[in-house]
Formats: structure tokens, C-alpha cells, sequence
């Protein structure tokens, strides 16, 4: 107990004496921190918006022109039977029709003459779960395509592909930059730290001198690192609610109505609790780094 | 016979640049024992003093403090042996931001006392030396002779059996070194060993201790020192 109060003692008499640049350093944790977090949320919002649009994606398997009636009752059954199919349903040309019908409202009238005949039967085959990403929907495709009734097989696998690998280069860059901005931060915090040492050395060299313990002349610098990268953590999460939040207000209404569609969400709470303690690690890690360098016993 | 609290066998000190600070030194100093350690500047006194207290490593031989090894003392244990010697030196390294109180204080605070007891115990000591009148003061209106006092105080504050004191008087005139020699004899007298380091032999004559006569990092055995002559005197030959 006593430990700890002088701990937070000589923390507060350490910050308060180098006010300024602990103030910069957090400034600069937290600017780091914001372009790190900025890309998790981005990667985060991607990848949920790719859920949403998997979780609807399903596959739509043409009938052969010709094929029997009689044929559609095995073919659904076996189509049942395939690995990652849940539900299967038969569109025929006249259901299609209908669908078309629908779709184009008032202008269905574009559609007169055209017989029903000419449009293609087809499966509207839903998937599990579990194969609702990129790598299941091709597994389903190549077993579907290995039955000959069918003639075409779709399943908009541009968008799912072109989707997942801009959520990976998003991901990478989020963590390329994220160590990049690691070095500078520890770098920083590093030189910060050492400054405050420095205008504290005939302190810490009469605390040598009368043998006061390594954890007695340390850790109320552990703990000054631990505080600017916690502060800078936090103005980071700050900032970044303050962008999402404000977000809306400055984009054109008719972009607005397209993007009220996408749920466009915030950091769930672990992410921002894994923000906070990754700032307060690098924080630590900075003012070890300074601790090594220039702490030692003399 | 007891055991003695400076044990110095053969050491050697030699830096990088292939200077030798100190050759083959060797001496007992034993608990109580008021000792000089006498010579010229550069004669190796500081090398000496700072091996002692782990600022330095000897290149050779053997040196027991309180009967811990300090050539084996690794630097986890390093705080362990300092914290049973005091350490006074010709620049006072005080705390310039703080009181007289303050900077005693210190000393406890950062060795695991409170606060309070630390506050409590700084102003016994500085009674001692006299300096009650001047606790609260700055330190930077304190004369050089007062400033050493609570260098002195400072080194003293954590009772420590053993005081390396490297020209502690090197800073003050004449009547101030009295003065501080005064403290240093009563503390010798309640039993703390000391070892003073000092180039001014002047001070052997007025006050009859042991004395280590040293030159060009060795000790002159059976060489008495001359005290015949003041400092001043030999100077001006």
C-alpha cells in the first residue's frame, strides 16, 4: 500500500514537472493510435457488411432448356442431398414471369409477347451457414456443375471475391501500418521518457547513492508510460467516435438514403478495450525501452 | 578480533585507456575506525571510494563491505550493500527544488519509510548537525558549509554503520571544515566507521586518526605523512 502511494506520488510529480512533453507524447500515441483504429473500423465494417451480403447470397442453378417434368422432383431431392445445401426451390418459367412482372412494376408492359416458355427453369438453392463465404459457395458450384441437367450456374462470385480481398488488403495494411506506428510510438514514448529522467538525474543518482531498490526508481516510470499510452488509447477511441458519429452530417442526402441500407457500426467493446491496453502496452513498452537504457545502476 | 568492515586485498584498477588508477592495494579497515585516506589529486582516493560502493569494478583482487564481496555483487544486490554505507562527496548533490527537510527526507522515502516518519527522522538528524533553525529553507540559501552539513545529514540519516566520504571539505574554508569536522568526530565517537577521503593533509594534524597515505594508485606503507606543513606552506615551496 505504501509502495503503491509513493508509485503514484512520484508518477504525478514526474508527469507534472514535464508536462509538456507528456502532452506531446500522448498527442502522438493518440494520432497513432486513431490511424490504427481508423482501419479496424473500416475492416470491421467491411467485414460485417460482407456477412450481411453472404448471409443473403444464394445460388441460382439453370435447368437445361427441354428438361422433363418429371426429372424436377429427383433433381430437387438430389440437389437437397448436396454438401452445404439447406433449401432448394423450384422457379419455373412462368414463376419466373411473375417475378419479372414484379420487379419491373409499372413498365411490365415491356414484357408483352414475350412468352414465359423462353425463360429458363431454375433452382434458387439457399446455403448453410457455414458455406456462405467465398470458399463454400465453390464448393456447392463444383458439385452442382457435376449434374448434367443443369446448364448455368450463378452465384455473383465477382462481388464475393472482389469483397473478401479488399477486406484482406484492408486488414493487411491495417496491420503493416499498425507495427509501423508500433516502432514510432515506442520510439517516442521511449525519448519522452528519457527526457523526464534526464531532468530528474540528480534525484535518481542520490536514490543510486542510497541504495534505494530498482523497483523504487523504475516503476514510477512504468507507470508514467502506462498512463500517456492509456490517455492516448482513450483521446484515440474519442476521435473516433467523434468521426463516426459526425459522419453523416457532412455527406450529400441521396449518398445518405444509400448508405442508411449498411448498418455502418462502431467499435465493438473489446476492440476498444484491446485499444486501450495495446496503448498502455506500447506506453509500458516505451518507457522499459528508456528504463533499460538509462536507469541502470551506477 | 572483529571482522573488518573494509576488507581491500591486492587491487588493481586499471580503465580502457590502459590508465592505472590503483595497483595492488590492500587494507583493513575495521568497525569504528576513523580513517584518511591521504593523496594528491589523481593519487587514486576516488577510484578507491568508488570501488567501494560499486560504482566500479577492480580489474583485480578482492574487496569485502560489510562482508559482502563487491567484486561478486551483482547488480541486483547492489542497492543491498548501499544501503549500509552513507556517501558524502565534495559537490553535496543536493536537491536544488527542495528544502533542507525535503531533501532528507528523500533519502528515507525512497528507501520504504512514510512520509511522515521520514519527516520525523530528517529533523532529528538535522538537529544533530545543527540545522533545525534552517529545515524549511531552500537549500540554494544555504552557505557551502551548511550545504555539507546536510550532505552529511543526508548520508547519515539511514544510520549506516559504514561513511565514505570523498573531500567532503575540499568546497569550504577554514572554519567550515572545522565545523564539519566536528560532525564527522561525533559520529566517529557513536561508533560509525568512516573512511574520509583528501588530498589536504593540513586536517591530519588537527585531528589524530588513521591515515592511508596514497600515490599513483598505491599505498605508502611505513611513509609517515608530513604534517609539519600546512597545505598552504608546501605550496608555496
Amino acid at each position: 500500500m505504501f509502495f503503491l502511494k509513493y508509485v503514484m506520488i512520484r508518477t504525478y510529480q514526474n508527469m507534472k514537472g514535464n508536462l509538456f512533453p507528456n502532452l506531446i507524447t500522448i498527442g502522438i500515441i493518440a494520432v497513432s493510435m486513431l490511424i490504427f483504429s481508423t482501419f479496424t473500423l473500416l475492416a470491421f465494417n467491411l467485414t460485417n457488411f460482407l456477412k450481411i451480403w453472404e448471409d443473403k447470397i444464394e445460388v441460382v442453378a439453370y435447368l437445361k432448356r427441354g428438361t422433363p417434368s418429371s426429372e424436377v422432383e429427383p433433381l430437387i431431392n438430389r440437389t437437397r442431398l448436396l454438401e452445404g445445401v439447406q433449401v432448394v426451390r423450384y422457379v419455373s418459367p412462368y414463376d419466373a414471369m411473375a417475378f419479372m412482372e414484379t420487379k419491373l412494376g409499372r413498365q411490365k408492359n415491356l414484357l408483352d409477347g414475350i412468352q414465359p416458355a423462353v425463360l429458363p427453369p431454375s433452382f434458387e438453392i439457399q446455403l448453410k451457414k457455414e458455406f456462405r463465404n467465398s470458399t463454400g459457395i465453390k464448393e456447392v458450384v463444383a458439385d452442382l456443375k457435376k449434374i448434367p441437367q443443369f446448364e448455368e450456374i450463378q452465384y455473383g462470385q465477382e462481388w464475393v471475391e472482389t469483397f473478401s480481398v479488399l477486406v484482406h488488403i484492408l486488414r493487411l495494411t491495417q496491420w503493416i501500418l499498425g507495427g509501423l506506428l508500433l516502432i514510432a510510438v515506442v520510439f517516442i514514448t521511449s525519448n519522452t521518457l528519457q527526457l523526464t529522467i534526464s531532468s530528474r538525474r540528480d534525484e535518481i543518482e542520490v536514490m543510486h547513492w542510497v541504495g534505494a531498490s530498482p523497483s523504487f526508481i523504475r516503476v514510477p516510470f512504468y507507470v508514467e508510460g502506462l498512463i500517456q499510452g492509456l490517455l492516448g488509447g482513450g483521446l484515440a477511441i474519442l476521435f473516433l467516435l467523434l468521426l463516426h458519429q459526425g459522419l453523416f452530417l457532412y455527406i450529400p442526402p441521396t449518398i445518405q438514403d444509400w448508405l442508411a441500407k449498411i448498418p455502418v457500426l462502431f467499435l465493438p467493446p473489446e476492440t476498444i478495450a484491446v485499444t486501450l491496453l495495446g496503448g498502455m502496452v506500447l506506453g509500458f513498452f516505451g518507457s522499459f525501452v528508456a528504463s533499460m537504457r538509462v536507469l541502470k545502476y551506477k | 578480533m572483529n571482522e573488518a568492515t573494509i576488507g581491500m586485498h591486492h587491487v588493481s584498477k586499471t580503465y580502457p585507456s590502459q590508465i592505472r588508477a590503483l595497483s595492488d592495494v590492500t587494507f583493513e579497515i575495521f568497525p569504528g575506525e576513523f580513517t584518511f585516506i591521504v593523496g594528491p589529486s589523481g593519487s587514486g582516493k576516488s577510484t578507491l571510494l568508488r570501488i567501494l560502493f560499486c560504482a566500479e569494478k577492480p580489474t583485480d583482487g578482492e574487496v569485502v563491505v560489510q562482508g559482502m564481496h563487491v567484486t561478486q555483487t551483482g547488480f541486483r544486490k547492489i542497492h543491498q550493500l548501499r544501503k549500509m554505507m552513507g556517501i558524502v562527496s565534495q559537490d553535496f548533490k543536493l536537491l536544488r527544488d527542495r528544502t533542507v527537510n525535503e531533501n532528507v527526507a528523500f533519502i528515507l522515502e525512497v528507501t520504504g519509510h512514510t512520509r511522515k516518519d521520514a519527516k520525523e527522522k530528517a529533523s532529528e538528524i538535522l538537529r544533530r548537525v545543527g540545522l533545525e533553525e534552517r529545515e524549511e529553507d531552500s537549500i540554494l540559501a544555504l552557505s557551502a558549509g551548511e550545504q555539507q552539513r546536510v550532505a552529511i545529514a543526508r548520508a547519515v540519516v539511514n544510520s549506516p554503520p559504514l561513511l565514505l566520504a570523498d573531500e567532503p571539505t575540499g568546497n569550504l574554508d577554514a572554519k567550515m571544515t572545522i565545523e564539519v569536522m566536528r560532525i564527522f568526530g561525533d559520529l566517529s565517537q557513536k561508533g560509525m566507521t568512516i573512511l574520509f577521503a583528501t588530498q589536504y593533509t593540513g586536517l591530519i594534524k588537527y585531528f589524530p586518526y588513521r591515515v592511508i597515505q596514497i600515490s599513483n594508485g598505491q599505498i605508502l606503507d611505513g611513509k609517515k605523512v608530513d604534517v609539519s606543513k600546512t597545505d598552504e606552506e608546501k605550496a608555496g615551496e
